[in-house]
């Protein structure tokens, strides 16, 4: 029974850090309808300077935080202008290949920056264990599962309630709609980028307190593209749940079945996820009137 | 208030949809243009609203004015800020939104207070509106999402309002609905009303002056009383055919029929 538990709890935080992964390419896919394959690039990319930020200066998480995400949204916004900007027109596939592009370099940059050996990063967390039950917890991982839920429960309330978020979800909905009523779709864009980067930064710093600091944290983005499929790809909220999902079954397979299984039972999930239900769990089926 | 000088449109920088069209839509009153599939109607409106780059058309050449000030080039939504809003052919809600989302989208260039008034002037013109207004747009009957598309173009606070065909699959009881609705903004507050129908007979009773588009062309207009009472009008848009039947071997119809299309 403890095995159990202990398989699910720790499930549970790699699963928090995939879903937030998720969120991430849910919010850039759902406005803009491009898959951004640089979102695991972006969060190992903010993860490094948010270490660069904290070994300079010596700031507890809170603060780290405060000063990690205003710069990953800048971040966000400079890569959307730059790179996906003049490509506005474009067929998505010239875009997504952009992205694929826009990732080999980040992942070269951050290499040639931070060089390719691991860093043990705290992120300002103590790592003394606690004890939620009988269960044993780093507050990293406790800080992580927490940052799902309230980055979930944040992006829930953009969406539904703010004219920006109701904006987002119009422009998802019918582009050019949307351009008759006057939202001007481009920034619609910008602002999807910039709160993608936002939470791949706290996934970013929160993945890499929990395990470490390595130029292939790029790969968590890979492997959240089951939580996002499972998501339904354009459901942000269904991304965090998704992420959660695999997270536990990743573990209850390689408890239970075999070490190697972990790395694939996400894909396995994924190609029994597009036989039954191609939108996802939470994905939009299109509205269709008959 | 709108006046369109020798529009010339191409989509692909090869396909020509709109040759030399003027036209003039005077402020305070309804203009209608007709034409069947393909003439270049929505064309026209798609560059009034500055949305033509989406599917690769120009304005090659022709200017489009608005009380004088060149429009063409503005950006769609600077364009909805000047006041000219389109209900878009098929509604083409927000599915996936509420209904009062809808409307509130169409007031993301106003401010709050003026859209919360907005929303209310929506709702005592609709009262159907009013009952749907947390469903998912998306579900509603087509004469339902009809009003909620006209509303949400009203939310802009609009002194043109363009209509791309607004009884495009409507029943005749929901359409009499909508041309009430478009009249009495037009009598009431004024608005000014360019209206794109396949629809001749109701745009002709709803309108003050027409334009007959065909193949891109304008060509014919008048005002509506005259346009109804013309008789190449009557036969090929209205549906009259004379009282007898006319038969294809009738060499002048088929030479008229011809001039309409050249």
């Amino acid at each position: 029974m403890d095995f159990l538990l202990l398989l699910i709890s720790t499930g549970l935080v790699s699963g928090a850090a995939y879903g937030l992964i998720a969120m991430g390419f849910a919010l850039i896919f759902k406005s803009t309808g491009v898959v951004n394959f640089a979102q695991g690039e972006l969060v190992m990319l903010t993860a490094y300077i948010s270490f660069t930020i904290y070994s300079t200066f010596e700031l507890s998480f809170f603060p780290l935080m405060l000063v990690t995400i205003p710069i990953s949204m800048l971040i966000g916004l400079v890569l959307e202008r730059v790179f996906i900007r003049p490509m506005l027109g474009e067929p998505v596939f010239a875009i997504v290949m952009v992205t694929v592009g826009l990732a080999v370099i980040l992942r070269g940059i951050t290499i040639m920056i931070w060089g390719p050996d691991p860093f043990n990063f705290t992120a300002g967390l103590s790592t003394n264990v606690v004890y939620l039950g009988s269960i044993p917890f780093y507050p990293a991982q406790l800080y992580l599962i927490a940052a799902l839920g309230v980055m979930t429960l944040l992006g829930w309330a953009f969406l539904r309630f703010t004219r920006m978020g109701i904006a987002m979800r119009a422009v998802a909905a019918n582009e050019t709609a949307a351009l008759l009523v006057g939202i001007s779709v481009s920034r619609i864009h910008a602002v999807a980028w910039m709160l993608s980067a936002a939470i791949a930064s706290v996934a970013g710093v929160l993945f890499a307190a929990n395990y470490k600091l390595a130029p292939d944290l790029w790969f968590q983005g890979l492997k959240s593209f089951p939580a996002v499929i499972l998501g339904g790809m354009d459901s942000v909220i269904g991304s965090a749940m998704a992420g959660l999902i695999i997270g536990v079954i990743e573990n209850l397979f390689q408890g239970y079945i075999g070490q190697g299984l972990r790395e694939i039972s996400g894909f396995i999930v994924i190609i029994i996820v597009l036989m039954v239900r191609p939108y996802g769990l939470f994905g939009s089926k299109d509205i269709e009137r008959v | 208030m709108l006046a369109l000088n020798n529009l010339q449109i191409l989509y692909d920088r090869a396909i020509e949809a709109v040759r030399d069209v003027s036209l003039q839509v005077p402020a305070g009153s309804i203009v209608a243009l007709l034409g069947s599939n393909g003439a270049g109607k929505s064309t026209i409106l798609k560059a009034v609203s500055g949305v033509l780059y989406q599917e690769d058309g120009e304005i090659v050449s022709g200017t489009i004015q608005l009380d004088g000030a060149a429009l063409a080039g503005s950006s769609p939504r600077a364009i909805v800020q000047k006041g000219v809003v389109q209900v878009p052919e098929g509604r083409a809600l927000f599915g996936t939104l509420s209904v009062e989302e809808n409307l509130l989208m169409g007031g993301f260039t106003r401010s709050r207070s003026e859209s919360a008034a907005g929303l209310e002037r929506v709702y005592a013109m609709f009262p159907r509106v009013k009952e749907r207004r947390s469903q998912v747009s998306g579900y509603l009957s087509g004469g339902e999402q009809q009003m909620v598309a006209i509303g949400r173009a009203l939310m802009g606070d609009p002194k043109l309002l363009m209509l791309d065909e607004p009884s495009l699959g409507l029943a005749p009881q929901i359409v009499e609905t909508i041309f009430d609705a478009i009249i009495s903004l037009n009598k009431d507050s004024g608005l000014t009303v360019l209206l794109v129908e396949q629809n001749a007979q109701l745009a002709l009773q709803t309108a003050a002056y027409g334009y007959i588009i065909e193949n891109g062309r304008i060509v014919l207009d008048g005002p509506a009383e005259k346009l109804r009472a013309n008789d190449d009008v009557q036969e090929f848009y209205l549906g009259f055919s004379g009282g007898e039947r006319k038969s294809m071997r009738d060499v002048k119809h088929y030479k008229r029929r011809k001039r309409w299309l050249s």
